[in-house]
């Protein structure tokens, strides 16, 4: 029996979710026993050509991580979704954005203003900015168009299975290529990993108390953190309850709050805004000037809340703004 | 399977069409998705009107029902029930209001029709995401609890007893009748007390449906309305309440001298005792604390009483190590038994009603009236019992030294109607100094008696004519003073000197043997444990906090639980009675045997098989209706309590939380909608 | 600019606000017809979701308005909207939403004036700003 066809591809990724294979230790002996890479720029020489030179649906399944911030990212999905059954959006970038996904706070022209103009290490006397064509000498050269918005892998191809966190855990991705391979897969569209928040699963649940209530926000480097209570009573922004599950809590474990890579439970649309509501609702404060106090007090709401789903979000990016 | 609505336009007569183009809404509104008719109306609130939408409802059998007429603050619940006489599920429909938010308010008709259509649109929309909901009821137990035997549990105890309902009335002390036990005549009417009380309590006694839980507190309270568990502990009195006669031979013997704080410590007692002659039910109590078979073993009280000169040495020597049998050897009725224990009852209760009253706010806060320090210094409740023939002078006017005083000072407003100490009136105290100085004269005409106040508080049909009579008397003089907390009272020599300054700015001195201090009333000292307990906020000042000052004065945020007397706020007898009737009222109308318990329809539920119990929503619940499932780990909605509000469906952060008929799809639904 | 008419979504409590505006229409007051008015129990169902999703699906500005502190038929719902109001308009400034857009006003059942003052007060706040843009893209 031929081994399934599996293609591995990296969008606009940091290589995390590439060490996250490689984190699978001994049981990636498994998978590579069990399939045949056809497309894992990181590891192996397999060219695009290849992967164009494939029949449609021969690839069994593609894991695209990163999100698409690039033509040339969105044109490989594209190629990869024609050439595969099933196509998982592996890692927080691919799912619901990422870190990437922040800079939709801005826009192509504001950063390339930065980056090629104004950032203070820059040499760049002439100017140069990246074109899509260049004509030199030798012939025409181009360059993929730079969006001005990062996307995610499901607002630009079909996807079939999600695989959340940043990167995803090794357990899960086991589950995951073990689901597949045996076929015994829940129905499109899921992402796999529980569909309850995290506290559920949180060792410091038990340290709760019946009224929540946060009188001050505190970060992390301004306060002891007491490694067994829940971080929301100590005022420190934890994004645990509006997180999905799944991820055994290897952050809070180790002493940090969760800044929510896993994205929300599927009864929710808008990770961050739900998280500020949850937030909000136990400010301990009545009177309007008490509670702007409180609320001025985080420098960053957005940046914290849709530190990994802003493209996921409701609004996905920032509207429009002038130079 | 489609989902097929029925809109009904009405014209509400000329009101709508007149600024909307009613033809341009009945096209649109067939033009939309899932709509399988439009039919126009020209009023449909009216007979005809509602008879015609039940008939057609019948006829056409839509799935859903838009009305697209008035607000549906005015006739939601009027087409609710014709949905329900039509057989369809009343929840199943949705209301465009056109007439008071678009036809009354917009004076361009093109915009008037737009906004109109835009509101249709989103209704159409949205009832397609509606889902039939059933009214739900619940069993209830109509019995209740009262908690508190003074004037106003009292009241609501024999209420709900002659209701029928079985009463269990828990009172903290050994007797019935609270404050005004204390009390010898009580204004306007100067009537006697106990004469006053004495039917009413002899109800309480005696009504087959109370349960008298005498010596007992309220230790916790689980369920909700229709369903409490209450659990009470009921301490150990040591003397069976059958078999005692009171005939007193019992304490008669008892070696013991201690002082009573019925009398607020100005007389003794024995370690068994009964408060006060006449104190109801006339059964005596043995107190742990000071009786030698007891804690009072321990010389400590005894070593008092002879400091205190109240036994000799000789006495106090006899006193260790006893094997003190000398009041139940005293009893011809077998009576007391000294084997008796502290008991836990638990019983089931529809409704709870707390009627804890009062007490004295502490003058010895403020040194300028020199309570605490100077002897002959009192407040009014104390002055009350020296008063009262049942009293440590049996009635008769004397100072510590047994002396007829010459003259007896009264000062108003202690620590009342000041910013820094309580700062609302007690709306009693100007009528008892009038009833002090009433009785002082009954007792000795010759008494000179200086009333010192800031301003009259004699609200009601009978309190002005009082003050007015006395203001005749010749030996009463009355100082206006602008401030009471500037009263300073100073020793001198055996007398007291009172140092004021009147309304006219005038520096005046007055001399008195006694002064009586009239404090604020504040809430009984277990206010706070029982607030905790009841789950019942406590409002201004630590009072009971009620439903709504002015709509609902005697129920509280928690269903089921009401408030009465002078643990809702400070008040005259009158009025605890009333409240107390009125609490008892509201149970009889609320818990009735053998009627279910309606639920409201619209509440909040939680998703056991997603909550991660991450507790966010427990806490912001203004009726206390989450609670957590320590089995299941998740949040449960108590829909007897819930009332909808939608606050902890809005915070959940995982989306477990849903709002019946007010869900988000339903929400967003209209959002997007009403602005395409 | 003058001919920009404002597209503006407002969320209003059943008890109060709602009344507030039947009160306005009963005594027959005009008022712009932009504001296209949600109906909630309570302030405190507004889930921070709804807002975003108003602003996401075309609206130049959201308006919440509720009962009186104090006066809220279910004791506290209108505090909770306070909380997350201010946390929710600060975080859209960040999205580029200005915060006149956005706006928390508490009106009584019998505040019709307040109602329309209101209102006309909001709607020519956002026609001044314009509307909201939407970025390209990609």
């Amino acid at each position: 029996m031929a081994k399934p066809k599996v293609a591995f591809y990296w969008c606009a990724s940091c290589g995390g979710c590439e060490e996250a294979v490689v984190d699978l230790a001994e049981n990636i002996l498994k998978v590579v026993e069990a399939v045949e890479f056809v497309l894992w720029p990181v590891a192996m020489d397999f060219k695009i050509k290849d992967v164009e030179a494939l029949q449609d649906g021969e690839i069994a399944v593609s894991f695209i991580n990163g999100s698409i911030r690039t033509r040339e990212q969105e044109h490989i999905a594209k190629l990869l979704r024609k050439k595969s059954g099933l196509v998982v959006a592996f890692g927080a970038c691919a799912h619901i954005g990422g870190t990437p996904g922040l800079a939709n706070f801005s826009n192509r022209e504001i950063i390339f203003d930065y980056v090629y103009q104004k950032s203070p290490s820059l040499d760049n006397p002439n100017k140069i900015f990246p074109q899509e064509k260049t004509t030199v000498k030798e012939g025409e050269l181009t360059l993929p168009k730079f969006y001005n918005t990062v996307f995610t892998l499901d607002q630009v191809i079909d996807v079939d299975y999600y695989l959340p966190g940043c990167a995803p855990p090794p357990d899960l991705i086991m589950n995951a290529v073990e689901a597949i391979l045996t076929g015994n897969l829940p129905p499109k569209g899921t992402v796999l990993a529980p569909d309850k928040s995290l506290c559920d699963t949180c060792k410091r649940k038990i340290t709760k108390p019946e009224k929540a209530v946060i009188k001050q926000f505190r970060r992390v480097h301004e306060v002891l953190l007491d490694p067994e209570k829940c971080f929301l009573d100590q005022g420190i922004i934890c994004l645990g309850p509006a997180t999905r599950d799944g991820c055994g809590e290897r952050c809070i474990n180790a002493n940090m709050p969760c800044r929510g890579c896993f994205g929300s439970t599927s009864r929710v649309e808008d990770q961050g805004a739900k998280f500020l509501s949850a937030l909000a609702s136990i400010i301990d404060a009545d009177s309007e000037e008490e509670i702007k106090k409180i609320t001025d007090s985080i420098a960053d709401p957005a940046g914290i809340f849709y530190f990994y789903s802003l493209p996921a979000s409701m609004l996905r990016r920032k509207f429009r703004t002038e130079l | 399977m489609k989902v097929r609505v029925g809109v009904y336009i009405c014209s509400c007569g000329t009101n709508i069409s007149d600024n909307i183009e009613i033809d341009q809404l009945v096209q649109f509104s067939s033009s939309l998705e899932n709509v399988g008719y439009v039919k126009l109306n020209s009023l449909l609130c009216s007979e005809d009107g509602k008879n015609y939408l039940a008939e057609d409802i019948i006829k056409e059998k839509p799935d859903r029902v838009v009305i697209v007429a008035c607000t549906p603050k005015e006739h939601e619940k009027t087409f609710r029930n014709v949905l329900q006489r039509a057989g369809l599920n009343p929840y199943l429909f949705q209301m465009v209001n056109i007439r008071e938010q678009v036809a009354w308010v917009t004076d361009d008709k093109n915009k008037a029709t737009e906004k109109a259509k835009s509101y249709i649109r989103a209704a159409v929309k949205r009832v397609t995401l509606h889902e039939p909901l059933e009214k739900k009821e619940i069993d209830c137990n109509p019995d209740a609890l009262v908690i508190g035997a003074g004037p106003a549990g009292m009241e609501a105890a024999h209420m709900l007893a002659k209701a029928g309902r079985k009463v269990y009335l828990v009172e903290k002390n050994s007797f019935i009748g609270g404050r005004v036990a204390r009390y010898e005549d009580v204004f306007p009417k100067m009537e006697c007390a106990s004469c006053m009380l004495e039917p009413k309590m002899d109800e309480i006694l005696h009504d087959e449906n109370i349960e008298l839980l005498l010596n007992s507190e309220i230790q916790e309270v689980l369920g909700f309305l229709g369903n409490f568990v209450v659990r009470i502990n009921k301490k150990a009195g040591f003397v069976d309440n059958e078999k005692c006669i009171g005939c007193g031979a019992c304490y008669e013997q008892c070696p013991v001298k201690v002082k009573n704080e019925f009398d607020y410590n100005l007389s003794d007692r024995k370690a068994i005792y009964v408060p006060y002659t006449g104190a109801l039910p006339n059964v005596p109590v043995i107190d742990k604390k000071t009786c030698l078979r007891f804690e009072g073993q321990n010389t400590g009280p005894q070593k008092e009483a002879f400091e205190a000169g109240l036994i000799t040495r000789e006495e106090y020597e006899r006193f260790k190590n006893q094997d003190c049998k000398l009041c139940k050897e005293a009893c011809m009725f077998d009576a007391i038994n000294y084997e008796d224990t502290d008991e836990i009852l638990e019983r089931n209760v529809g409704g709870i009603i707390a009627a804890t009253g009062f007490e004295l706010f502490d003058p010895s806060v403020l040194p300028q009236y020199g309570y605490g320090k100077i002897p002959e210094v009192y407040t009014s409740l104390e002055f009350e019992r020296i008063l009262a023939q049942t009293g440590p002078t049996g009635g008769k006017l004397l100072t510590k030294n047994a002396k007829e005083p010459e003259s007896v000072a009264i000062i108003h407003c202690i620590g009342s109607r000041d910013k820094d100490y309580k700062d609302y009136c007690s709306s009693v105290c100007c009528l008892y100094a009038l009833k002090f100085a009433h009785m002082i004269e009954k007792h000795s005409p010759e008494v000179k008696v200086y009333d010192i106040y800031a301003d009259w508080c004699v609200p009601g049909k009978d309190n002005q004519a009082f003050l007015d009579s006395i203001k005749e008397w010749k030996n009463i003089e009355f100082i206006h003073t602008t401030l009471p907390m500037n009263v300073v009272s100073k020793m001198k020599g055996e007398k007291i000197d009172l140092h004021c300054i009147d309304i006219s700015e005038k520096k005046r001195k007055v001399s008195a043997d006694m002064v009586v201090l009239c404090p604020a009333m504040i809430p009984g000292k277990d206010t706070a444990k029982l607030s905790e307990l009841l789950l019942i906020p406590q409002g201004r000042e630590g009072f009971f906090a009620e439903g709504h000052t002015k709509l609902a004065p005697v129920s509280t945020n928690i269903e089921g639980v009401f408030i009465a007397g002078c643990a809702q706020g400070p008040k005259d007898i009158q009025n605890s009675v009333a409240q107390g009737a009125a609490a008892a009222g509201q149970a009889l109308s609320i818990l009735v045997p053998g009627r279910k318990l309606e639920l409201d329809v619209m509440t909040a539920e939680i998703d056991e098989k997603v909550c991660a119990e991450c507790m966010i929503c427990v806490g912001l619940c203004p009726y206390k209706a989450i609670v957590i499932d320590k089995e299941k780990r998740v949040a449960v909605v108590n829909t007897v309590l819930c009332k909808g509000c939608g606050t902890c469906v809005a915070a959940c952060p995982s989306g477990s939380a849903k709002s019946w008929h007010f869900t988000t799809e339903q929400i967003f639904a209209e959002i997007e909608e009403v602005l395409k | 600019m003058s001919d920009f008419e404002p597209r503006i979504v407002g969320f209003l409590c059943n008890w109060c606000s709602y009344a507030g505006a039947d009160a306005a229409g009963s005594a027959r007051k005009t008022y712009p017809p932009n504001v296209r008015v949600i109906r909630v129990m309570c302030t405190g169902r507004i889930d921070p979701q709804f807002v975003i999703k108003a602003f996401q699906a075309g609206a130049d500005g959201v308006m919440i308005l509720g009962c009186h502190p104090g006066d809220c038929h279910y004791k506290e719902g209108n505090y909770k909207a306070l909380r997350r109001f201010h946390l929710l308009r600060k975080m859209l400034t960040q999205f580029g939403i200005e915060e006149e857009r956005f706006r928390l006003d508490w009106v009584s059942a019998s505040e019709a004036d307040k109602f329309v003052e209101t209102i006309s007060d909001m709607v020519q706040k956002v026609k001044v700003l314009g509307p909201l843009k939407r970025e390209i893209a990609a």
